[in-house]
């Protein structure tokens, strides 16, 4: 068997080590890595939620301990596990398909990337200094203020949040200056892949919404230690205030999570149906429509608040609004696959599986952004089920999606397409079970947070079921898991191009040189590698 | 006025139906695709590559916004009609969430964790909070409210049918947030006055159990209209008997179950405020009987 490298294709003696590295590559890699040890993390913390939950008055755990693993679950699988993972793919991702050496500013890349781990280290510190945070990931004032949350969790909270902030927002800075200043010799702004256009405007997104929660978590740590009232209402401050700052930032943070993962499938369905992208400057386009807008419907968070009905109603018809430039995307998706030559590949099968999962989401944030329907079911099981309809249905399949597409050029070898099949159908089945009876849950008065429920509710059929398919799922991580750990080692060698594919990063080796490209590509169009591959196509025209 | 519930129903299932239809028919365009255009089907070569339809991309922008637009016009009316419609409520009730029971204020008589109101009327409910965020919900009477501390929220009440409705708050407010459920009483305005009558008397006098109370430290939290237990932290329990539970929730309300409770609160409700009181098996006896007396 060929002994290839991984990662990057240079010679072992010549690498600067992981924590010295400041290579995109190696650096995505790590974040990847961040990634999935925190994936699986979560993903722990989220058994043993279902695990209590499976039947009613049960006393698996005790609450305290169910409030920290609901609060950590949260935080974890959001800014530990999404985040990175998505920056890790576009730090390895982005230079290469926009035909670039390396990110903008590497240095800066490194300290981003070990501020995120940091961020995240702190927050697991608090275990260890007397107790996690138990004020849920969204961590209300006044609950999270001292009076009533006496310990240090919330503490680390703060400090961990702030600092794996502002790692995340560094790299940001850094991929939006490359995307703009980095394209290789004709790689207009209009011929860039998709992944890097949502990239792109994912770290917009990211250096307006960061600072917000940053100044928020300032202000609670102020409270907390320094005797402050910014959300003290007997001190004269605002409860509602860490609200509206909190989800200033909590609902952009929704479409930095879902933006890149709508750009990995935008990559796989057109590579997959032999065929460009329909519509790609309405699917680039809608885009900025929904980071625009996003900044604008923060309060449909806060419709049981008292806001009053009209600012209810100017938020309802901003969080309306989004859902159309959300359509367009799902439409064209289908119109690519339409007329196309179908491979249904791993990757493939997560690219459709997230539009049909994603579209339960859609829908039912829709019925969300209906003041009337989300204050009967928000706070309730209803919004659990639409938001992992929305990250796990959408965004975690968009990411299985871009693994198997990605991981040949990353390692050099194909992860295995029949483990890949097992790894979608349990998902799939395991997903809907757990989440789609949460929906009746919710509708039935089940609320969010809390550690049991009474026998007497009637709530214990669907419960089990929704555990039996957390269960499902959990081994449908362990067959993904072993797939990448015998793919790694053992799979099949992948070659330069496996998928016969469109864009620049399938032109150089697998894994790419240190350096990335020989000789600094040109392009002529938004397919770059498949117009070299079809001379013909372009005589034609 | 139509209750609050019955509105958000009626609009659930206009928004459920064409949420559902939209579903279909963009799972079906999937299938299709997937079904139609695999490329076993096909022999080699490349497809067409047709990439933009600029009418088509208009039309499906345009068509969920125009169906967009008659849910926010359904939404609009709805809300008018949850909050009241211009209906003056027939009476107001004071709710306030504390970590982790809810009290409840008729002018001077308070009660705790069990809400009586007349059926067929229309009811305001004033809601505020002594320390967290707090979220009255019984899903079946209607929409959820948040109790803030500083402010007050208002929510309306209409209930058709005589009967007992669970509910419980909705905001993470804490360790015992699980249990702090509410049941929502609806009686016959003639059944509620007598109950608001005799919630209103204050409770009986005399025996063993009430020097117990009186003597520990019970009295610094909770008060007995009729005795000198004058505490506001805790549950009013002048007619404790007359609720169903014990905890708001936690356990039935019989004296079996109260003398349980007050040997040790914190096995039944562990972060409850409530601490273990040491009491002799006499006293809890006593105590227990007294309570389970106070109807």
């Amino acid at each position: 068997m060929t002994a290839i490298p991984l990662w990057v294709r240079r010679p072992a003696a010549e690498r600067a080590g992981w924590l010295r590295t400041v290579d995109h590559k190696e650096i995505g890699v790590l974040y990847i890595g961040m990634g999935v040890a925190f994936f699986a993390i979560g993903g722990l913390e989220a058994l043993l939620l279902r695990a209590q939950l499976a039947t009613p008055e049960a006393s698996l755990v005790d609450p305290e301990t169910f409030d920290q693993a609901f609060t950590v679950h949260g935080v974890t699988m959001i800014l530990l596990a999404v985040v990175p993972l998505l920056v890790g793919f576009a730090n390895y991702m982005v230079p290469l398909m926009i035909g670039a050496p390396d990110v903008a500013f590497p240095r800066l890349n490194a300290l981003s990337f070990w501020l995120s781990l940091v961020g995240g280290i702190v927050l697991y510190f608090s275990f260890l200094a007397g107790g996690a945070p138990d004020t849920g990931w969204f961590s209300y004032a006044p609950l999270s203020e001292r009076a009533f949350a006496p310990g240090t969790g919330v503490d680390y909270y703060i400090v961990g949040l702030a600092v794996n902030g502002a790692g995340t927002i560094i790299g940001a800075i850094n991929l939006a200056v490359t995307i703009l200043l980095m394209r290789c010799p004709g790689m207009a702004i209009s011929r860039v892949p998709l992944f890097v256009w949502m990239t792109l405007v994912t770290s917009v997104l990211i250096l307006g919404a960061y600072p917000a929660l940053t100044a928020a978590l300032v202000m609670l740590l102020v409270d907390r230690q320094l005797g402050g009232h910014f959300f003290d209402p007997a001190g004269g401050g605002q409860a509602v205030l860490w609200q509206h700052l909190f989800w200033f930032f909590g609902h952009p943070e929704v479409y930095i999570m879902v933006l890149p993962a709508m750009g990995m499938i935008s990559e796989v369905i057109p590579v997959f149906s032999r065929k460009p992208i329909f519509g790609y400057g309405f699917v680039a386009g809608s885009s900025v429509a929904i980071a625009f807008l996003s900044f604008g419907v923060w309060a449909h968070h806060m419709f049981a608040v008292g806001l009053g009905d009209t600012e209810n109603a100017i938020f309802s018809a901003t969080s309306m609004l989004i859902a159309i430039p959300t359509g367009v995307k799902i439409f064209n998706w289908i119109a690519t696959m339409i007329g196309g030559r179908l491979r249904m590949t791993a990757a493939m099968l997560f690219a459709v599986g997230f539009i049909a999962m994603f579209v339960i989401g859609g829908l039912s944030g829709v019925a969300l952004a209906v003041v009337p329907i989300d204050q009967a079911v928000t706070d309730s099981y209803f919004v659990v089920a639409h938001l992992h309809y929305v990250l796990f249905g959408g965004t975690m399949l968009g990411i299985f999606a871009g693994t198997y597409y990605w991981f040949p050029k990353m390692t050099g070898r194909l992860l295995s397409e029949g483990l890949g099949r097992w790894h979608f159908w349990l998902t799939f089945a395991g997903f809907n079970l757990t989440f789609l009876p949460q929906h009746w849950l919710g509708a039935v008065g089940m609320p969010r947070r809390v550690f049991t429920y009474a026998a007497s509710t009637g709530w214990g059929p669907l419960n089990l079921i929704s555990t039996i398919g957390a269960a499902i799922l959990a081994v449908a991580m362990v067959v993904f898991f072993v797939n990448l750990a015998r793919s790694i080692r053992s799979g099949e060698i992948a070659g330069d191009d496996p998928w016969d594919a469109f864009t620049l990063e399938w032109s150089t080796t697998s894994p790419p040189p240190p350096e990335n490209f020989a000789s600094i590509p040109a392009v002529t169009g938004r397919r770059p590698l498949w117009d070299r591959k079809h001379p013909e196509a372009r005589e034609k025209e | 006025m139509r209750p609050p519930a019955e509105a958000i129903g009626t609009l659930a299932l206009i928004v459920g139906v064409i949420a559902f239809l939209i579903f279909v028919g963009v799972e079906a365009a999937l299938v299709y695709a997937i079904w139609r255009y695999r490329a076993t089907r096909h022999v080699a070569g490349e497809p067409a590559t047709f990439e933009r339809n600029q009418r088509l991309e208009i039309a499906w922008t345009a068509a969920p916004a125009l169906i967009l637009a008659v849910v926010f016009v359904l939404t609009l009316g709805t809300m008018a009609e949850i909050n009241g419609a211009g209906v003056a409520p027939a009476m107001r009730i004071a709710a306030t969430g504390h970590q982790w029971w809810w009290e409840f204020r008729y002018g001077g008589t308070k009660t705790a964790n069990e809400l009586h109101i007349p059926v067929d009327t229309p009811v305001d409910l004033d809601l505020t909070s002594v320390d967290v965020i707090h979220s009255f919900w019984v899903p079946e009477l209607g929409p959820k409210m948040d109790m803030l501390p500083g402010t007050t929220n208002h929510l309306r009440l209409l209930a058709r049918r005589a009967g007992s409705y669970d509910g419980q708050c909705a905001e993470f407010c804490g360790v015992e947030h699980a249990w702090m459920r509410i049941r929502v009483v609806v009686q016959s305005q003639a059944e509620f006055d007598s109950w608001l009558a005799a919630q209103a008397s204050p409770a009986a006098t005399g025996g063993d159990g009430e020097r117990v109370f009186l003597s520990s430290i019970c009295v610094s939290c909770h008060a007995i209209r009729g005795t000198t237990a004058a505490g506001t932290a805790g549950p009013d329990l002048t007619h404790v008997a007359s609720r169903a539970t014990i905890g708001a929730g936690v356990l039935p309300n019989d004296i079996a179950h109260m003398r349980a409770w007050l040997a040790d609160p914190q096995r039944f409700k562990p972060g409850s405020l409530m601490p273990r009181v040491p009491l002799a098996d006499a006293d809890l006896d006593a105590l227990a009987a007294y309570l389970g007396s106070l109807r």
